[in-house]
């Protein structure tokens, strides 16, 4: 693999104020926060696991500026902790989740990091690579069906699921029924121990659109503007009818697959080192610096807040109870059914 | 879609001998009278089940002629008589499947039209569409694995196949790992009543195979010589260690799916019948008379030899006993086992 290019991201705001590039920034360091905050409560024995998507941050929080609010659907995988953020779930409701307290949107029994949000447009996880993909599909089917003008889903995936054959059939099905559907691939290089060399003979994913006959297009997802021109440019195409479309964020994983992995097995330190030179958080800031978007005291600010406010969500939530052992059923059928009581 | 021409290109050989042509049109007029066979003795009430390949002779015979027998292997779909034919599966033997008698390679066990022989490297084969895909990668991952230089694998399925997620996997598996394979697209248009438009977003299957890594070829599938030159050129590529390709095969399915299908609840006559203009196993018993590989006498005399051939299977086939209803259980599990015992 020929490393991503290192060039800072120029700034072509592609319609974007100051304002939203702020928000842009913000998002990204809320994440960097949160994920880091999730592998030290794993390590204090507070939480028992947490995901880690730092080198993510860019691709997500464009990605996130390109959906609609109250309009798009969004079916993320597991690694998509910004594009939740992105789309207005809160740093409480994160932890809530990693804390798997009774008041988390799934009552503190789904898998961590593994969100939903009706309000937000936020499709349940699955920890299933690609299992959630026919679902997103089925929603693009229905927003069509529907004949709804305007809404399209954004799905997103890691390199490693474009094997599963879920993605496969997804994707066909979609490009079949012209469906308001966007494929949005994370390429990370990594799908935990696996390299991209053993997880493909050809590295470009977007590649792939045109034997599916939809449009794709690769962007560097370490340019969180970039990132967004590219997503909307695809998203504004699946709402006006314009049928479904691959795009490949090439972006990395800087962490271990989650708390449970240990990448020391099967990548060196100095190649992540390397890696990180291009790290998109610091890269983004600079940026944002040198345009004249954000002043150094503005930067302090933002990331005191973005501190206090993951402080306070974490307390917050670490002092709310756990959900009751005779709820345990509560979230599995409709209505109350307990097996232990005939 | 447009139309596929019906005639054939100039003649070029691609190093086929005078007798392995004749071979060729002999394979295909044995597939399609062995076709009418199977649905005469389904309308007969005297089997339960026959498919049909017409449309699919240019492309089986003409892959047939590529394969290397006793070092390749086949892992064919439902709908490659021909294939099998040219492999070397005799017409008894396709009786024998589809009376389901005991002396059948499945002990009339199998489904109709599901062979299987270990003496020609004919894997069994699936009636789910693309379960066969897997089988066969690891197959050809298995040939890697050993070190068996000059042997390849080749599997085959239609159109509809190319949707199912065992097919995405297994060029995906086979492109990372360089397998000797060669994955051929028998692209006849139809998937039972599903046309190619509700089954794929562009028609042309081959262009997928640059989304895997891997060369991918397309070539007329009404045209034998064209198809021998095509699959022999994927054989050799995977024999000699180059890695998989996907090759399609653009032809044409005549008759309904099977015998229990009626194919007019979907698609008009009038479609068949353009179609039929195209049909490849008279357009190639006249090209090889027009360019003297053989006389319209000969083309004679080999179709009376077909028939003869076909009679004689179907008679000694018929005359062979059922399976015995206690040996249910023989071949499912490694040792007997009667469970009503």
């Amino acid at each position: 693999m020929a490393s991503t290019d290192v060039s800072t991201p120029t700034l072509q705001r592609h319609g974007l104020s100051d304002e939203q590039l702020r928000a842009i920034f913000r998002n990204m360091l809320l994440q960097r926060q949160l994920d880091n905050r999730g592998f030290q409560l794993n390590r204090q024995g507070k939480v028992p696991f947490a995901l880690g998507s730092e080198g993510h941050e860019a691709l997500q929080a464009g990605a996130a500026m390109a959906f609609n609010r109250g309009r798009d659907i969004l079916a993320p995988y597991y690694r998509d902790l910004g594009l939740c953020l992105g789309i207005g779930l809160s740093p409480y409701e994160i932890l809530l989740s990693i804390f798997a307290r009774a008041a988390d949107h799934n009552g503190g029994r789904q898998f961590p990091n593994h969100y939903s949000s009706k309000a937000a447009g936020l499709m349940s996880f699955s920890s299933i690579l690609a299992a959630h993909l026919p679902h997103a599909v089925g929603a693009a089917y229905a927003i069509k069906y529907r004949g709804e003008k305007g809404r399209a889903v954004l799905a997103t995936c890691g390199d490693g699921t474009t094997s599963e054959g879920e993605w496969h059939e997804s994707m066909n099905f979609v490009s079949v029924h012209k469906l308001p559907f966007v494929m949005l691939v994370e390429n990370n290089e990594w799908a935990i121990s696996t390299p991209l060399d053993k997880q493909m003979a050809e590295p470009q994913i977007w590649k792939r659109a045109a034997g599916y006959g939809m449009p794709g297009r690769r962007f560097n997802g370490f340019d969180p503007i970039e990132t967004y021109a590219a997503v909307k440019e695809a998203m504004d195409r699946a709402r006006d009818g314009g049928g479904p479309t691959l795009v490949e964020g090439t972006c990395y994983r800087y962490l271990a697959h989650s708390t449970d992995d240990n990448d020391m097995t099967y990548r060196t330190r100095e190649a992540v080192t390397e890696r990180r030179k291009q790290d998109p958080v610091p890269a983004f800031e600079a940026v944002l610096l040198e345009h004249g978007i954000v002043s150094s005291a503005d930067v302090n600010e933002m990331r005191q807040s973005v501190l206090r406010e993951t402080n306070e969500a974490t307390d917050t939530a670490e002092a709310q109870p756990y959900p009751e052992p005779s709820d345990l059923y509560t979230h599995v059928y409709e209505g109350a059914w307990q097996p232990w009581q005939s | 879609m447009t139309a596929r021409k019906t005639e054939l290109p100039p003649f070029e050989r691609r190093g086929l001998t005078d007798e392995q042509l004749v071979a060729m049109l002999r394979t295909m007029v044995m597939q399609r009278t062995l076709e009418n066979r199977g649905f005469q003795l389904n309308r007969q009430g005297k089997i339960p089940f026959a498919s049909a390949s017409e449309g699919h002779e240019g492309v089986q015979a003409g892959a047939a002629m590529a394969f290397a027998r006793g070092k390749d292997i086949l892992v064919p779909y439902y709908r490659d008589l021909g294939l099998e034919l040219g492999i070397g599966l005799t017409p008894f033997e396709v009786l024998l499947s589809l009376f389901a008698r005991a002396a059948d390679h499945s002990a009339g066990r199998q489904f109709p039209h599901h062979y299987a022989s270990r003496r020609l490297g004919l894997h069994t084969i699936s009636s789910v569409i693309a379960a066969q895909l897997p089988h066969a990668v690891g197959a050809a991952y298995t040939l890697q694995y050993r070190n068996e230089r000059d042997r390849a694998v080749l599997t085959t399925f239609g159109d509809g196949a190319t949707s199912e997620g065992e097919w995405h996997e297994s060029l995906n598996f086979a492109a990372v790992h360089a397998l000797p394979i060669v994955f051929l697209c028998e692209n006849n248009e139809w998937a039972i009543s599903t046309p190619l438009s509700k089954q794929m977003g562009q028609p042309d299957v081959y262009k997928r195979a640059a989304g895997y890594g891997m060369p991918g070829s397309v070539v007329d599938g009404m045209d034998p010589i064209a198809c021998y030159a095509a699959v022999g050129e994927a054989l050799a590529r995977a024999r000699s260690g180059g890695g998989p390709t996907l090759v399609e095969a653009k032809c044409y399915r005549f008759l309904s799916h099977t015998t229990d299908d009626d194919d007019r609840t979907y698609r008009s006559r009038d479609e068949v019948a353009a179609r039929r203009k195209a049909d490849p196993v008279p357009c190639f018993e006249r090209f090889l008379i027009e360019h003297g590989v053989l006389t319209a006498e000969a083309a004679e005399a080999l179709k009376r030899s077909v028939l003869e051939e076909a009679n004689d299977a179907t008679d000694r086939a018929e005359a062979m006993a059922y399976p015995a209803a206690q040996d249910l259980y023989e071949r499912v599990y490694a040792e007997r086992w009667d469970p009503w015992l």
